[in-house]
């Protein structure tokens, strides 16, 4: 078995396999995790603020960066997680294969650190793909994870930090045909300790491996960084157009699409999910006010009589797409006013449907003071469509779009 | 002998930013780890800990060996030809297998029905294949680019080595 591990190791050195070469992708995949979870935290109390906090309304496509961040770096970590492992990979046929108890442990971590970091974005991605094969919850798993993930992460620097020092800058022009060995643990000197050679088929298989000619070190490490380079290049710039409305054109494997769409705009919760047309498209629909113990009524009509406002604001989804759309419709602010509230006080916003997470949700003050908030009517020049919330739907600036209340229904001052 | 132009942390420092780092991450794994058990239902985290596992297992026993098959067997069978045009060939293989791998699941979920049509819209399968049509041409094209500039550089009659 020990002879195996080594011979293991001594044929998956590269000239990449290196220490400099993990630092250099684990520092890119690093930043990647942690703009994930920094984003990640940023929509997850949007959605589930603390008493306390209060949100910026401005720049207005605010979540829309934050999470078309979230969403790319999140891509680009398959390419660099992977080009991660492929250089560390000899590590895992370290023998013994465990030597002390903080060994056993650093190694229990990294193995958990790895499953989880590709079950998190595996997961991430099957979610922008609205498809859920897998036997627990998204949502609640991909947060619990993400601290999982982050807490092994600065484990893992911590006890890798020498090495990472050491090799932070490239060292002055090493050895054209340098091998490294990974870590400083000499790999391929089993053969020098008396070991024979492996007989039978391993032996076969291992004399096939050792005939094969090898590239020159630079090639191959050029190579690789080439490649890793390309593919995140690739798998970003070939979806990031769902988003980032430049990539637009080569927008070809983004789960959405920019303009497609009920008036030009993609649609998460339809009305038959929601089971909101018969309500919505009902003549006595009206829009309520409740301030304290007075309600006021809104038909469709009195909020099309009162001034109106036009906005450019983005609809922007946790998922990671967005569209830019013109809004019009009523200021919520003065709304509020109309009804006897104060623009200081936060809201709760109620919708037509019948169940669902975000059927009831909050509005902090913030949002409600905030001119560009609008109960929008129309959506790029037409009559709101019933699939973007008809008769009247939330949209604020800076909001995930699971915020941008549709279809609604009532609308309460919370006392402070 | 490990040296670097840079001078190292001092070893004190070094020491307190290793402990700092390990314990704070400890924390965060610790916090995971209830943030699991407090949300998702019990029954639900067998599954949990599978695809974990799954995953590892995907990984260090599917995905590797093929990377290595591959290295191996490209290495053999460009064995006349410049490493450049080798590792154009692995790139290229390489590119496609990843973008595969995240446009397949796109494919299949879009194969069992989204719920609505503006959820993965676009023809991701003919996507991929043009995708691949791609990386052939342009392997193909920057190969023999490769190769003719070897042969003229071997046939031209060098003087440094002389």
């Amino acid at each position: 078995m020990r002879r195996l591990m080594y011979e293991a190791r001594a044929q998956l050195a590269s000239p990449v396999r290196n220490p400099r070469m993990a630092t250099v992708i684990g520092r890119l995949l690093g930043l990647a995790f942690l703009l994930c979870f920094g984003t990640g935290l940023f929509s997850h109390f949007l959605q589930q603020p603390l008493p306390w906090m209060t949100f910026p309304t401005r720049p207005v496509g605010l979540y829309q960066v934050s999470q078309g961040t979230h969403i790319i770096a999140g891509i680009a970590c398959f390419p660099l997680l992977l080009a991660k492992l492929y250089v560390v990979f000899p590590q895992l046929f370290q023998y013994p294969p465990v030597t002390s108890f903080a060994n056993f442990l650093e190694r229990a971590s990294i193995a958990l650190f790895v499953g989880a970091s590709l079950v998190e974005i595996t997961i991430g991605l099957l979610n922008t793909y609205q498809w859920y094969p897998f036997p627990f919850p998204f949502k609640q798993v991909h947060f619990a994870l993400a601290f999982v993930i982050v807490g092994s992460l600065l484990v893992h620097i911590g006890v890798k930090l020498p090495l990472i020092a050491a090799h932070w800058r490239a060292e002055p022009a090493p050895g054209p045909e340098e091998r490294h060995p990974v870590d400083t643990v000499e790999a391929t000197s089993a053969d020098d300790e008396g070991l024979s050679r492996t007989r039978g088929l391993t032996g076969r298989v291992l004399a096939y491996i050792d005939s094969t000619p090898e590239l020159p070190a630079r090639t191959s490490r050029r190579g690789f960084l080439a490649t890793v380079a390309l593919a995140v290049a690739a798998v970003v710039g070939l979806t990031a157009g769902q988003t980032f409305a430049p990539l637009d054109a080569v927008n070809v494997f983004g789960p959405r699409k920019k303009g497609v769409g009920q008036q030009g705009v993609p649609v998460n919760r339809t009305s038959a999910q929601a089971k909101v047309a018969t309500a919505a498209l009902s003549a006595d629909w009206v829009l309520t006010l409740a301030v304290g113990d007075t309600e006021r009524s809104f038909s469709r009509a009195d909020l099309a009589a009162l001034p109106q406002t036009d906005v450019d604001l983005p609809i922007a989804c946790v998922e990671g797409w967005s569209q830019m759309a013109a809004w019009r419709g009523v200021r919520l602010r003065d709304l509020v006013d109309a009804a006897g509230g104060s623009p200081e006080s936060d809201l709760r916003l109620i919708s037509l449907e019948q169940r669902g997470g975000f059927k009831q949700t909050e509005m902090g003050s913030e949002y409600v003071r905030d001119p560009l908030t609008l109960v929008a009517l129309e959506l790029n020049g037409e009559i709101l469509d019933l699939e973007h919330g008809y008769p009247a739907r939330m949209i604020a600036p800076g909001r995930p779009g699971v915020l941008q209340t549709k279809w609604l229904s009532r609308i309460e001052a919370i006392d402070a | 002998m490990m040296t670097t132009s840079s001078p190292a942390l001092p070893s004190s420092r070094m020491r307190a930013a290793r402990v700092v780092l390990v314990v704070v991450g400890a924390l965060g794994l610790a916090f995971g780890g209830y943030l699991m058990v407090d949300t998702v239902a019990l029954r639900r985290l067998p599954g949990v800990a599978l695809w974990i596992g799954a995953a590892i297992v995907l990984h260090d026993a599917v995905i590797s060996p093929l990377v290595f098959g591959l290295g191996v067997l490209t290495r053999r069978a460009g064995h006349r030809l410049a490493g450049a045009i080798i590792v154009t060939v692995q790139a290229a293989i390489v590119l496609g297998s990843l973008m595969t791998l995240i446009v397949l699941p796109a494919i299949a979920a879009q194969g069992l029905g989204p719920k609505n049509p503006t959820i993965l819209p676009l023809d991701y399968a003919r996507n991929l294949g043009l995708f691949w049509l791609t990386l052939a041409v342009a392997s193909a094209l920057i190969s023999v680019w490769l190769y003719v500039r070897t042969r003229r550089a071997n046939q031209r009659p060098s003087r440094i080595q002389s």
